[in-house]
Parts: C-alpha cells; sequence; structure tokens
C-alpha cells in the first residue's frame, strides 16, 4: 500500500492498495456538501487503475486532492523519492 | 524596482497554509521544500506545490520556491515539476559559482523544453566557503539577490548563533557582493514571532547595513518589517527633491544637476529613486 498527503486540516489523505477489483472509499466530514464532488475528482483521475483507493478527507481543496492523488498515483506507478 | 522588504516562509506539504500564503501582502512567498520538508514528504510536497502555483491565487507576492540543495538527491526532480509555474528558485547552500552554473544548465534545459523565459536565481549563503566566493556568486547573470542563512553559518563556524560575533561582519560581505553587482541583498529571518519591537528594531538594522529586505516566518511580521523599510518623511521629501532636480535638469539639458547651490551626483539621484520606491511613492 503508498499514500499520499496528511491528516491535517484543509488536506485530504488517499491510499491505494492491490486489489483484484476497482474500488473506491471516501470519508469525508463534508460529504453532504462535498461527497459528490470528490467522487468525481476521484474517478477522473484515478480512471483505468484497478485498485483500492481509499481517500480520507480533513476539508481539502479541489487542487489540494489532484495534488495528493497524482502523488500517491505516481508513486504507485513506481516513483521514488 | 521590485520592493523585496518581505519573503514568507510557507513550508510546502502544508496546504491549508499554502492556501493563505497570498494573502498577507508580502513581497515574495517561498514555498519551501527543503528544511520545513521532512524525507518521507519531499515527494508529495513537490507535487503539492506545484499544483498550488497552478491554483493559488497568491496576489501581488512574487512565486518563490526553495528548492532542496544540489547535495541531496532532490533538486533536480524539484526543478523539473515546479520550474515552470514560479518566478524565482531560492537555492540554499550555494557554494559557489559552480553550484550556479550546475542549476542553471538544468534550469535552461527545462526552459527550453517548456519554452520558458528564464527564471531568477536567490542563492542562500549558509557556509563560510559560499560567504568566500558570495562576490563571484553575485556575478552570476541568472542572481538577482543574495540572502544568507543565520543558523547554518554560525553551525559551520562553530559558534553559538546568539553569542555570535561575527555575524555583522558576515552581513556587511553579502551587501557588498550583492551591491558590487547591482544585485538585492537580502538579510536572514527574524525568528521571534512575539516580539515586535524587537522585530522592528532588526528590520531598520538590516536596512541601515544595506539590506533590501529580511526573511519572515509569519505573517504577523510583515506589516512590521514594511514599516521598518519605509524611509521617513525628511528622506522621502529629501528624495522628491533631488528626483525634481534631475528632472529639470533634463529638461533644460544640463549635465550637471544641483539643488540649493549643491551638486547632485548621479549615485544620489538613484539613492533617491530607491527611497521614493520603499515609500511606495511614484
Amino acid at each position: 500500500m503508498i499514500s499520499a498527503g496528511t491528516t491535517e486540516k484543509g488536506d485530504v489523505l488517499v491510499k491505494i492498495e492491490n486489489s483484484e477489483k476497482r474500488e473506491i472509499i471516501v470519508n469525508s466530514k463534508l460529504e453532504r456538501l462535498y461527497g459528490k464532488a470528490i467522487r468525481a475528482t476521484v474517478e477522473e483521475m484515478t480512471e483505468g487503475i484497478d485498485a483500492k483507493i481509499t481517500v480520507e478527507d480533513f476539508g481539502a481543496l479541489d487542487w489540494v486532492l489532484r495534488a495528493r492523488l497524482e502523488a500517491a498515483i505516481r508513486k504507485y506507478g513506481g516513483e521514488k523519492e | 524596482m521590485k520592493l523585496r522588504r518581505t519573503r514568507l516562509y510557507i513550508p510546502g506539504n502544508n496546504p491549508h497554509l499554502v492556501e493563505n500564503a497570498g494573502l498577507y501582502n508580502a513581497d515574495a512567498v517561498i514555498l519551501d521544500l527543503e528544511d520545513s520538508v521532512p524525507i518521507t514528504q519531499k515527494f508529495d510536497a513537490r507535487i503539492l506545490v506545484k499544483y498550488s502555483l497552478q491554483n493559488v491565487d497568491f496576489g501581488r507576492s512574487e512565486k518563490w520556491v526553495r528548492i532542496n540543495g544540489v547535495d541531496t538527491p532532490y533538486w533536480k526532480k524539484d526543478l523539473e515539476e515546479i520550474l515552470p509555474y514560479c518566478d524565482v528558485i531560492n537555492l540554499p547552500k550555494t557554494e559557489s559559482y559552480d553550484t550556479l552554473k550546475l542549476v542553471d544548465e538544468e534550469m535552461s534545459r527545462i526552459e527550453k523544453e517548456h519554452d520558458l523565459q528564464p527564471r531568477k536565481i536567490v542563492p542562500i549563503i549558509e557556509t563560510v566557503a559560499g560567504l568566500i566566493n558570495a562576490r563571484e556568486i553575485a556575478s552570476h547573470p541568472r542572481v538577482i539577490a543574495l540572502a544568507w542563512g543565520g543558523e547554518d553559518l554560525t553551525a559551520d563556524l562553530g559558534i553559538p548563533r546568539k553569542k555570535a560575533l561575527i555575524l555583522d561582519n558576515v552581513r556587511a560581505e553579502i551587501v557588498f557582493a550583492a551591491k558590487a553587482y547591482k544585485k538585492q541583498a537580502l538579510d536572514t529571518v527574524f525568528s521571534n514571532v512575539r516580539d515586535m519591537d524587537a522585530l522592528f528594531e532588526y528590520a531598520q538594522h538590516a536596512r541601515y547595513m544595506g539590506f533590501d529586505g529580511i526573511g519572515v516566518i509569519h505573517p504577523n511580521q510583515i506589516e512590521v518589517v514594511h514599516r521598518a523599510f519605509k524611509p521617513t518623511d525628511e528622506e522621502i521629501e529629501d528624495a522628491k527633491r533631488i528626483i525634481e532636480a534631475a528632472r529639470e535638469a533634463e529638461r533644460e539639458g544640463k549635465a550637471v544637476i544641483s539643488l540649493n547651490g549643491r551638486m547632485i551626483d548621479p549615485p544620489v539621484v538613484e539613492r533617491a529613486r530607491k527611497i521614493l520606491a520603499f515609500a511606495e511613492v511614484e
């Protein structure tokens, strides 16, 4: 499993782990307001990745979510440092 | 003249702080990928800074990124991700002209690839070797200003920072090196974020040592530093009179500028322009 981001205010923690099927789990305190938008961004950026993707949101803006998703995806793809 | 009285350091892996960095009216914001980012977060921070440069409104602040030093495995990757989106590269532990040549080559390659205008560098002098080579470092065409780091430099000298007697000599050397090449000189940070009187005094000391600005680590320090760098009313009035005399001499085609019977040399006119820039007077 790899992860990107933190659990600090305004951030988001993205985890990607091997799985036989694609699965997206989103946990957010602002689920009612932003859950749909968060899921749409996650779906868009992780398209084609068959893995379990977990997103723990702590009030991150869309650009922060995108940055953390890109970091997680690239690390899952094998990039280091 | 671009004012660089304050440069606000922001840890590059903290989205909350990065998001708000443009609200405080600092002359420059430094998104830091170096000391404030733990090794385990270098990758994430680099990507976060890249996205922030494209999405956050930094207002009137110039966008700087402090990359990791050339003695680390990170600096090339830092440049690769962020160079297209920032104005200035803040380069820690710059020790020689060769350090700059190395970074310059990498920057030129990326600029060519992305069809970018050349980006600027503000090197940070943090070692005795860097201080000895400060003049050569200041001469590099990408360099717009010289900064220095007190903590590392005093550690390199082997003396406790708070008791160091040599710091004004270091400051003088930084100012001479920068000014010899018409570059700005930037003093190090004042780390006590509560004592505003001491900060004001520190910033005024920097100003009268010849510095153009200092580093700040808290938004509350910005207004105090801008006030400390603001010329006095008397300095402003004097500068206005000099500029007016220079304009009049130009209008009348005179080679010599005079004011109340005294001759005004070109460096004095230049200093008057700088005073009005610091006073934010057109």
